[in-house]
């Protein structure tokens, strides 16, 4: 379900909830662990991030996705079942700007593979965020010196 | 040969596009030269590589046609 991966601006309840449909498919699955991430804002320098600017490569976001999702099933075999949002364009301090969904036989797996695709997707999904200040000058994060 | 280069983030930022169009290119360093003279200031940012979506720590053997990404460190989450 790497398809509908990226979501234009915020990530809504709605959609998550609707994420979470396709959960109960799976009665053999006894634990479902959820990680929601939200802007913040963060103080930099006497100023607060307002908002993060997200943009992707998408075409290449799809198949990081089901490289991810393939690593997670070998080292989580519990794992039943997979969703993941994440935005692009712009998402406010305080709006969800990525959720993970893992449904796993037992908790631990599910909780434990719902961790690991966080940590996959912040160094493996071509996605880059530009912090906007209050005072509406920006920052590239991560944006490296060689 | 005619190559296609995006440009991702701050990369994209600098040169004030998410692509261009490199014509006569002989190779991937010949192309590496040009992306230079056009924005030196790429010089200072690490960037990875992909071409037709596959990203690659090698320097590829381009043919026409192709499609080349400049990807600086992902930040997503």
């Amino acid at each position: 379900m790497s398809e509908n991966i990226l979501i234009e601006g915020p990530v809504s309840q709605a959609e998550i909830l609707n994420g979470l449909e396709g959960f109960n498919q799976h009665p053999d699955a006894g634990g479902v662990s959820i990680f929601i991430g939200k802007v913040r804002n963060d103080a930099v320098s006497g100023k607060y991030v307002k908002a993060i600017e997200y943009s992707a490569y998408k075409a290449l976001v799809i198949k990081e996705a089901e490289k991810i999702f393939s690593s997670v099933r070998e080292e989580f075999p519990e794992v039943k079942l997979i969703r993941l949002f994440h935005s692009v364009g712009i998402v406010n301090a305080g709006e969800i700007s990525m959720a993970a969904m893992v449904a796993a036989v037992h908790r631990d797996q599910a909780m434990q593979a719902c961790k690991k695709i966080v940590e996959l997707v912040k160094v493996k999904l071509p996605i880059w965020k530009k912090e906007i200040y209050t005072d509406f000058t920006y920052k590239w994060k991560q944006d490296n010196l060689a | 040969m005619e190559i296609k280069v995006f440009f991702f983030g701050i990369l994209a930022d600098i040169a004030k596009t998410g692509f261009k169009h490199y014509r006569n290119i002989t190779s991937f360093h010949d192309l590496e030269h040009r992306i230079e003279d056009d924005y030196p200031e790429f010089v200072h940012y690490n960037y990875r590589i992909a071409v037709n979506n596959e990203i690659t720590d090698e320097k590829p053997t381009l043919k026409d046609g192709d499609q080349v990404a400049l990807m600086p460190p992902f930040s997503g989450g």
